[in-house]
């Protein structure tokens, strides 16, 4: 299952400036796992103990992945994963 | 040559309150004193530096060292402002003070520079029945909503709680000029909407990543078990619940 991730602006210093990566996974946690592996420090600003941040949103197409299954949220070819964080400034 | 305007009549009866007043606040602020809202209340404890002349465009040098809600309203006065439309509330929005200040208006434009006054804007305006416009920037990015009375979706469906731990500060991470000023602007946009009766806009969050000019729209579904609009409603505002650090990115 090949997957678009989009990469918000605050994340794209470990991307190397990429706004979006593909990669392939059956859920959300194996593309997490992939990005990881590819971006390392990726997953600990996406992640902590308890699954996704409390102030990162993570959706698939147009749903959060909350409502979905969570990180075992299935995924199919040519979908788009989009990553909001919260941000303060101003 | 004809212009596009909203009709002031129609704002001339309006209000707003402007929680922080730096880079979104100023130019939000003045395009609603513009525009012709008929009180605009503004809400900062903080001086004018040289540091954020660059994007906070009520300043210039000679303002350094003042109170920004002063240099703000001489020259929102100097801009068309009357004197009995713009008012100067000195300090931080806070929780004792939240709800009084939000009850008098009728839409909060929130561009404050920590998740603490978010989170408190939030709950403050969700308690009160009062539609908020939230807005953020960081670097070339930066996001604003618009959160009709009533919430759902509102800032605690996407962001739950105040984030805790370290957080990067803004003077860190900096930010950039213009990219700011758009969204300033854009706050204007969701805020003068919403006072001319189009709610259109709730339900979803604009990014804009200012280094392709891209304008992203996301919709947020409310969460059923949100603290703030869903089940497990806040019913008060508890002063230990504001604490965070400046900023996050
Ligand atoms: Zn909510």
């Amino acid at each position: 299952m090949e997957v678009t991730v989009r990469i918000p602006t605050p994340l794209r210093s470990l991307t190397g400036g990429e706004e979006a990566v593909k990669l392939s996974g059956a859920t959300v946690r194996e593309v997490i796992d992939g990005l990881e592996k590819a971006h390392p420090g990726m997953k600990d600003r996406l992640l902590d103990d308890k699954g996704v941040r409390r102030f990162v949103n993570i959706y698939v197409g147009e749903e959060d992945i909350r409502f979905l299954d969570g990180l075992d949220t299935a995924l199919e070819s040519g979908q788009e994963i989009s990553i909001v964080p919260a941000i303060a400034g101003g | 040559m004809s212009t596009f305007r909203v009709e002031p009549q129609l704002l001339a009866d309006k209000s707003a309150l402007v929680v922080g007043v730096g880079g979104l606040g100023c130019p939000a602020a003045l395009a609603l004193v513009r525009a012709g809202v008929g009180r605009v209340v503004l809400c900062d404890d903080d001086r004018v530096e040289a540091a954020n002349l660059h994007r906070q465009i009520l300043f210039d040098e000679r303002d350094v060292g003042r109170p920004k809600l002063d240099a703000a309203f001489d020259t929102l006065r100097a801009r068309g402002g009357t004197e009995a439309g713009i008012l100067r509330v000195h300090g931080r929005l806070l929780p004792d003070t939240a709800r009084a200040l939000v009850r008098d208006v009728d839409v909060v434009l929130e561009g404050s520079d920590n998740f603490a006054t978010k989170f408190l804007a939030a709950d403050a305006c969700q308690l009160e029945q009062r539609a908020v416009v939230h807005g953020a920037a960081i670097r070339w990015h930066g996001t604003a909503w618009l959160v009709p009375p009533g919430g759902a979706p509102c800032y605690r469906c996407l962001f739950e709680d105040v984030p805790a731990g370290a957080q990067q500060g803004c003077s860190e991470a900096g930010v950039m000029g213009p990219v700011v000023g758009f969204l300033g602007a854009l706050m204007a946009d969701l805020a003068l909407r919403w006072l001319t009766g189009d709610a259109s806009a709730a339900g979803s969050i604009l990014s804009y990543d200012g280094k392709r000019d891209r304008l992203r729209t996301t919709a947020v579904p409310a969460r059923r078990d949100c603290p703030l609009c869903g089940q497990r409603r806040i019913a008060e505002l508890i002063e230990s619940a504001y604490v965070s650090g400046i900023c996050t990115a």
